[in-house]
């Protein structure tokens, strides 16, 4: 049997064919994994969380090295391809890349699109310059992803260059062993790009998933960017992910949790250049035991910055979520705008949310804002659609879809609206 | 046995009766009018007729062409045939009028309802209502003046197309364009299989919807029943002289 060890590090580095500083990066993420404990309740950013069912220490898999054609692509993924916003994609299977499809015109434009495993031989420069920027070994998790991820994407626009359709990532995870990966986009000056990842699975045995999303955003750059989990029962998926924003570059990030026993989302923005402005949407919906956690960033390093954040979810059955959100301001960072909404509807009175805006300025002439509302359905809005003829269940199915309208209506990708939208009825009629 | 029937009914809310013993009988094919002065109980009639759980009935009947609704629940009484327009439409962002009227009219019908069969409904009474298509894909009632609100419960009263109705004062705060478009509405409706109580305070609407009975509420039961003329009698009169010849009978 496998453990979280030297060894396997290795074993992973090897099969992968990385180069020799990657290794090392590994091995020091091990280092920090070793060293950190587990979180527990008395961390301040885990204090409503309850690891105590995590399958925590579980063997992580390793390379196959499996490739599939596009007919033998899963079910799952085969489906959310009939009905996409993304012209190309890559698709991971556990610990593997096992099929891509980039557009030939894209490529021929100095784009790249690939795993992060072929992007070390073909860039290694790109790769060298960004890698591990954002994501690193800032805990426990994100030590254990840096030092055991066994497969990853990396997305390259050159600068200038402005690609209107979506690239994506679908990941499914087979269940039984922990599985770790990263996405890795670096856009050059004033080059835009859209990225979707969306991690799928069936139900399984609890499972533990580690994703980290590392964003280089150069001067001018424009990415919108989801990170959309809908994972089956069983899931455990520890995600965290940082966009570096330099002059004048926008980010327009979504990130959703839909799936899974447990999810967490930790999601910074660090606008380290005058002009830079970074959206950042969030969607959940709970039922059953699901707890979902979303930690978030605002950081306004430099003079100049806007960030606008808007978290919408719901919660029903025993379902909890936590929302916690800091916006920072550092000295320098006059005319700031910021602002930061978490609006929470719960269903049943045995779900539960806790809501934590938080502001921390280090700067005068600034206009911030943050709120939170955590409510029940509105009873006289049931009573106005049931007096119609809706049953109860629709109107509630309406007004949870309503409360989430606002977030889903400032996604402009039509098909991954409409997505959403499907899963959303699914889950408010379980 | 065609007819909506309010049989001693009591009611009350937070341990306050409203309601105290409300007979009236409106038949299918007529137009009736609930007239009152303020508190005298007639929205809460309204919403009660509807369902709404905020209030508990004591005593007394509903009956739905002869079937008691007491034990429905809102969306059922409304699938029977049942309509309240509300006198405070409810504002309910995040939901567009077209999807929510469609999907209403599913639950009435009982059947999907097509694209095209629900155009061509909506557009009759949008233009009956003289009122423009883009509210459709507008939330219901956000942000809507009063008037609009008004206009958009009788959009939903046309394309739902009730046994019953009951229109619970919506002509207040309209001016006398809105109103006339309310009651052409209304006046649309009327014919052998719609019954409709309208609740109102004034006797303005009813110089366009003219009813064919006017029944009279004071604290909580019917105290008054007559033609049209009652209303013009109230209206020149006020409801006071009303009242003291109810005390005298007591």
């Amino acid at each position: 049997m496998q453990v979280l060890d030297k060894t396997q590090v290795e074993a992973i580095s090897r099969a992968l064919k990385e180069p020799g500083w990657v290794l090392e990066k590994r091995l020091k993420a091990l280092e920090a994994f070793a060293r950190l404990p587990y979180p527990s309740k008395k961390d301040e950013n885990w204090r409503y969380t309850d690891l105590s069912e995590a399958p925590l220490e579980q063997e992580v898999e390793t390379p196959k090295g499996l490739s599939l054609s596009r007919d033998e692509l899963p079910e799952l993924v085969k489906r959310r391809l009939e009905k996409t916003d993304v012209s190309g994609f890559l698709v991971f299977v556990g610990p593997d890349l096992v099929y891509a499809e980039v557009p030939e015109e894209l490529s021929a434009k100095g784009l790249v699109f690939t795993s992060l495993a072929e992007a070390l031989k073909t860039h290694p420069g790109k790769v060298e310059a960004t890698l591990f920027r954002g994501v690193y070994v800032e805990d426990k998790f994100a030590a254990e992803n840096s030092a055991f991820f066994t497969h990853g994407a990396f997305l390259y626009v050159p600068a200038g260059l402005e690609v209107e359709k979506p690239l994506g990532v679908f990941k499914v995870l087979e269940g039984g062993k922990a599985s770790a990966g990263r996405s890795l986009i670096f856009l050059e000056d004033n080059a835009k790009a859209a990225y979707i990842e969306e991690y799928l699975s069936l139900d399984l045995p609890p499972t533990l998933h580690l994703s980290a999303t590392e964003m280089v955003l150069r001067p001018g750059a424009k990415l919108r960017h989801a990170h959309v989990q809908t994972f089956g029962e069983g899931v455990w998926h520890f995600h965290r992910q940082r966009a570096l924003l330099e002059r004048d570059a926008a980010l327009n990030d979504l990130v959703v949790n839909l799936g899974g026993r447990y999810a967490r989302s930790e999601v910074a923005s660090e606008l380290l250049g005058p002009g830079a402005e970074s959206e950042m949407l969030g969607l959940y919906f709970g039922h059953g035991l699901q707890h979902f956690d979303h930690y978030t960033l605002q950081h306004h390093v430099e003079h100049h910055t806007r960030s606008d954040l808007l978290y919408k979810g719901a919660v029903k059955d025993e379902a909890r979520a936590v929302f916690s959100g800091l916006i920072k301001l550092e000295r320098g960072a006059q005319k700031t705008d910021a602002y930061q909404a978490n609006r929470n509807l719960i269903l049943s009175p045995t779900a539960r949310v806790d809501s934590i805006p938080q502001l921390e300025i280090g700067a005068n002439n600034v206009r911030c804002t943050h709120g939170s509302t955590t409510a029940p359905v509105d009873e006289v809005q049931l009573f106005y659609l049931q007096s119609r003829g809706l049953p109860r269940s629709l109107a509630q199915e309406l007004l949870v879809k309503a409360h989430l309208a606002d977030v889903l209506n400032r996604i402009p990708l039509k098909a991954l609206r409409a997505h959403l939208e499907a899963v959303i009825e699914e889950k408010v009629r379980i | 046995m065609n007819q909506l029937e309010i049989r001693d009914l009591w009611a009350s809310i937070d341990g306050e009766t409203i309601l105290k013993g409300v007979n009236l009988v409106v038949p299918k094919g007529q137009v009736h009018a609930l007239m009152g002065p303020n508190g005298a109980g007639k929205s809460t009639l309204g919403k009660i007729l509807a369902g709404d759980p905020e209030y508990t009935v004591e005593q007394g009947d509903i009956l739905l062409d002869g079937e008691s609704i007491l034990d429905l629940s809102p969306d059922e009484r409304a699938r029977k045939g049942l309509f309240l327009a509300f006198q405070y439409p409810v504002e309910v962002p995040g939901v567009t009028i077209a999807n929510f009227l469609r999907l209403a009219l599913q639950a009435k019908l009982g059947r999907e309802v097509g694209v095209a069969e629900f155009w061509a409904k909506v557009k009759r009474a949008l233009e009956l209502l003289d009122w423009d298509e883009g509210y459709l894909s507008r939330y219901l009632n956000e942000g809507f003046s009063g008037g609009e609100k008004k206009r958009n419960e009788i959009l939903q009263l046309l394309v739902l197309e009730p046994a019953y109705a009951v229109l619970d004062e919506t002509d207040s705060g309209l001016d006398i364009d809105a109103l006339k478009v309310v009651a052409r509405g209304v006046n649309a409706m009327r014919g052998p299989s719609f019954g409709a109580l309208v609740i109102t305070h004034y006797q303005r609407l009813l110089n366009y919807i003219v009813p064919d009975r006017v029944h009279v509420m004071m604290d909580g039961r019917i105290v008054a029943e007559g033609g049209p003329e009652l209303a013009l009698e109230l209206e020149a009169k006020g409801y006071e002289w009303l009242r003291e010849r109810v005390k005298e009978e007591a």
